[in-house]
């Protein structure tokens, strides 16, 4: 498994202010000032980070049909570890070095607590779900993923305008003018205000 | 089975296997251009994306099975509407429709839903149209409105846009309007 390979950078920077690391009309993903960062590595290539701070996710999973709108608005504070693949380049201008009291401040006693954190969630990310990396050298988009309430994972993959959002109860695609929304009881489906909603025991045909 | 359910079931069939054809192009077509959300960190995320829309498929699919019904008397589909049992339309809780009906029964707010029926809406577009009132007072009358469940914002672009019980409630109150009226001149 090439991912196995990976590693973390000895360096742990900080936000030197807020920062927003995927925006679209649909969502965003930011970190604020002094979340702490770590790089990850594969064959000497910076491939992401994981993020440690106070963090927001918000996405628009609401579809409008011509029968009006389906779906909400996802907000979620990011205030465990998360991590993000992809093109970080532009990044780096806002991330600075760390001194103790940064590590304190997130509740490590010490540097190394924060990278046996990140360390464990990229074990548990990578383990079983990523075994190679072709062309990752000149990658597409943004990879997410988020741990929630069960110790897995909520996975965000965005590409330009276009999302993939994967949760325990929620499945939001949205690729331009289509849409996918499922949520408990309730599946969506729609392509250029074209949409079949199927709810418990009904469905609906909207054109 | 009459001639329009078997029009109406081929016309359900043929906007499934579109919309299947259409899940399909967002993920294996894309990935085959590669200009789409293809990212290429490796197969095994590939296979996961496809996987959850695979699953979203069988999802509709499924569903749909439960929404058609195949009797003795032929076949049903249920669109748009619940099918009660013997007993007829099930009790309301008359607090819970109370809320809502308070929820419409405010003239700004009526307002409000009659522009959003056009498409979402920026507050300040609404303010254009709602000159007659402040913006405090039309975030109250919007924030009703979302509690209710008749309007819902995005987020990020903060947009207001009338939900499918809203777009229901807003035709309701101007057929029961138009109905009542008419009754007056009868």
């Amino acid at each position: 498994m090439i991912w196995a390979k990976y590693k973390l950078d000895n360096t742990v920077a900080r936000a030197s202010e807020e920062i927003r690391l995927w925006h679209t009309e649909k969502g965003l993903v930011e970190i604020s000032k002094n979340t702490l960062a770590v790089s990850v590595r594969l064959n000497e290539k910076r491939k992401g980070y994981v993020f440690h701070g106070q963090g927001k996710l918000l996405i628009d999973a609401i579809v409008e049909t011509q029968e009006g709108a389906i779906g909400k608005s996802i907000e979620k504070e990011l205030i465990e570890p998360f991590l993000l693949l992809g093109d970080t380049e532009r990044i780096q201008k806002d991330l600075v070095e760390t001194s103790e009291s940064d590590f304190e401040k997130m509740g490590y006693k010490s540097r190394q607590g924060f990278v046996d954190k990140a360390e464990d969630l990229c074990e548990r990310f990578f383990r079983g779900r990523v075994h190679s990396h072709e062309d990752f050298d000149e990658p597409h988009g943004l990879i997410f993923a988020f741990q929630n309430e069960n110790s897995k994972f909520d996975i965000l993959v965005a590409s330009s305008s276009k999302l993939v959002y994967k949760a325990t109860d929620v499945v939001f695609v949205s690729n331009e003018n289509k849409v996918v929304l499922k949520s408990p009881g309730e599946v969506v489906v729609s392509d250029n205000g074209k949409s079949v909603v199927v709810q418990k025991g009904r469905s609906v045909l909207i054109k | 089975m009459s001639e329009d359910l078997k029009e109406e079931m081929k016309k359900l069939k043929e906007e499934m296997a579109n919309l299947k054809e259409q899940l399909r192009d967002m993920t294996e077509k894309e990935r085959e251009r590669r200009h789409g959300i293809h990212i290429d960190i490796g197969n095994r995320v590939q296979d996961y994306v496809e996987d959850v829309m695979e699953g979203v498929a069988e999802g509709i699919h499924g569903e749909l099975e439960k929404s058609i019904f195949i009797g003795p008397r032929g076949v049903r589909i249920i669109r748009g509407e619940e099918p009660f049992g013997e007993e007829g339309e099930p009790e309301i809780s008359l607090p819970k429709a109370a809320e809502v009906m308070s929820a419409l029964g405010q003239e700004h707010r009526l307002g409000v839903l009659k522009e959003l029926m056009s498409g979402g809406k920026y507050i300040n577009e609404l303010q254009e149209k709602l000159s007659e009132i402040t913006t405090s007072t039309l975030s109250s009358h919007l924030k009703v409105l979302e509690e209710a469940g008749l309007v819902v914002q995005e987020k990020v672009r903060g947009r207001y846009l009338i939900t499918m019980p809203g777009r229901v409630a807003y035709k309701m109150a101007r057929r029961l309007t138009k109905f009542l009226e008419r009754r007056k001149e009868e």
